[in-house]
């Protein structure tokens, strides 16, 4: 008797193995849904500094710190379930997520927050990457083992994230008579545009977000230009 | 701290901002450079080893088609295949044992799924095996099977590479080639089904030239003893079942079922195959040949 075409042992091998991916992707599904809402309150308390005075902003960003403090717990979690399954299998579900959360992040501690006691927080503090695995005690940048991390590439659309942001805030700041903040994020975002020349890019997602900081860079510079024109800088941030 | 910055008037500039006031034009240096310098050379390692494996997968995948293309030249189901087929089997398979030992250092543990990408050449080299095993033994190949040779490809292939330029290997870590430490390229189970999706497709071709220039179905050996000996018709029939059981892949629904509908119309069109031969083959003489071949074999042969 031939053997049959199909060893009934490698159907059986292949169904469970596609049926135990499926729980996997449920499971992870839930935590990243979880991850999701965290993020979303938080990026809605953050929307807020568009209509607050930098007096105010304490109060504003204990908040903030609040709902990452729920983000932090939820990628704890991602991160201990992600960690038993190959990382590059499922990271797609979770790099917007993830990206995002690291935008609440830059941008909380950018504005002040953040602060610890070795470090107090202050305006213009740019969190590195390192900074950031602190923050949610993972690994970032993982090379020699399969677990969970933050990648380069998440941290730096992370970071052009709240570049859109801060463009916006800076002609709020001056409608909110801030005038020495829209000066502050002019320089930041000039400083972080000439980082990112530095890096070599390929065409990919990367690329296409970076290409998109010239607008914001176009954008504060016009604010700053406009401010200029009326004698509106403040002589110390004129200064710098 | 060489000096100070002066403005204007001569008087020393006080340097407390966090990058000079008169900017080059050329590299602005600042703040975040030395941040965005450490992340460039990340990017970089990542894009260059990228670039490689594709190089690799792209020269494997074409070394690949090739093997299918001279196993199409195959007309029976047999455990020895014609002596030049194999033997330009066997050639391209060096060639991509190579191939696959150069960059099996790139794709270890985790890197082995973040390049999974580049490494679309496994699929097509699954799709060769597979088709090589049916050919020669009338069976789908399992995938652990299916593993161990390519893991033995990529062994040999550092083997090789070693006796023939022993100090010209590209990557230190092939240095220490403790035989059995090699690192190997692992065949993910996408990689598998993926193949073997190709597999069915590759097979309605065999199918077809076979039945059309042998006047017979393609099938096993009949000293395998059963009366009827099992034809391709029936194993297109049991592939197409095994495909429609599994699960749905929630991974990429778009791209299974793409493959799913590619590989009903091949059996669809192996089974109408089979129903001619059944209805018409019989009416044929032994020796009588259809118009595809008409060529080389002239008309008179009747």
């Amino acid at each position: 008797m031939a053997p049959p075409m199909i060893d009934p042992a490698l159907f059986d091998q292949l169904k469970t193995k596609i049926e135990e991916d499926t729980s996997v992707r449920k499971e992870l599904d839930q935590i990243i849904d979880e991850l999701n809402q965290h993020v979303a309150y938080t990026q809605g308390v953050l929307s807020r500094i568009h209509s607050t005075p930098r007096s105010k902003y304490p109060v504003l960003l204990g908040q903030v710190e609040e709902g990452i403090k729920k983000e932090v717990a939820t990628v704890g979690k991602l991160s201990e379930f992600a960690s038993k399954y190959p990382y590059y299998k499922y990271n797609y579900k979770w790099t917007r997520m993830i990206q995002d959360a690291i935008s609440t992040v830059l941008l909380c501690a950018w504005l002040g927050g953040m602060g610890s006691e070795s470090q107090p927080g202050e305006v213009c503090r740019l969190l590195t990457l390192d900074d950031i695995g602190a923050l949610f005690s993972v690994p970032i940048n993982l090379k020699d083992r399969d677990a969970f991390h933050i990648t380069v590439e998440e941290y730096l659309l992370g970071l052009i994230n709240i570049i859109d942001e801060l463009s916006r805030l800076a002609m709020n700041s001056v409608t909110l008579g801030d005038n020495e903040l829209a000066v502050q994020i002019s320089s930041f975002i000039k400083d972080l545009h000439a980082g990112f020349q530095v890096l070599n890019l390929k065409n990919d997602i990367l690329r296409k977000r970076v290409d998109s900081i010239k607008y914001a860079v176009k954008k504060v510079e016009d604010v700053v230009y406009d401010l200029s024109l009326r004698n509106l800088i403040p002589a110390k941030a004129a200064s710098e | 701290m060489s000096g100070f910055k002066r403005d204007r008037q001569g008087n020393a500039k006080k340097f407390d901002g966090p990058k000079p006031a008169p900017k080059p034009k050329s590299i602005v240096r600042n703040a975040c450079t030395p941040l965005f310098e450490h992340l460039r050379d990340e990017l970089d390692e990542h894009h260059d080893r990228r670039d490689r494996i594709g190089k690799a997968s792209r020269d494997i995948t074409a070394l690949s088609k090739k093997i299918i293309f001279s196993l199409q030249r195959v007309r029976k189901i047999d455990d020895e295949l014609p002596q030049e087929i194999q033997a330009d089997i066997d050639l391209r398979l060096a060639e991509i044992a190579k191939l696959l030992a150069s960059i099996a250092p790139e794709v270890q543990n985790i890197n082995r799924l973040r390049y999974a990408r580049s490494l679309v050449c496994l699929e097509e080299l699954v799709e060769a095996l597979t088709f090589a095993h049916y050919v020669k033994t009338q069976t789908l190949i399992d995938h652990d099977e299916l593993s161990r040779i390519v893991e033995d490809l990529a062994r040999q292939g550092a083997a090789s590479e070693d006796v023939a330029m022993p100090d010209a290997s590209e990557d230190a870590a092939q240095k220490p080639s403790q035989a059995a430490e090699l690192p190997t390229v692992s065949i993910t189970d996408d990689d598998y089904l993926y193949g073997v999706f190709d597999l069915t497709g590759e097979m309605m071709r065999f199918a077809t030239t076979a039945s059309a220039l042998t006047g017979k179905m393609a099938s096993g050996d009949s000293a395998a003893a059963d009366d009827a000996p099992r034809t391709i018709v029936e194993d297109m029939h049991d592939l197409g079942s095994f495909f429609e059981m599994l699960p749905l892949r929630s991974g990429n629904r778009v791209a299974w079922e793409k493959k799913l509908e590619v590989m009903r119309q091949s059996v669809h069109k192996v089974e109408k195959l089979g129903y001619d031969r059944v209805v018409r083959g019989s009416e044929r003489p032994a020796g009588w040949v259809p118009d595809l071949s008409s060529t080389d074999q002239p008309e008179g042969l009747e």
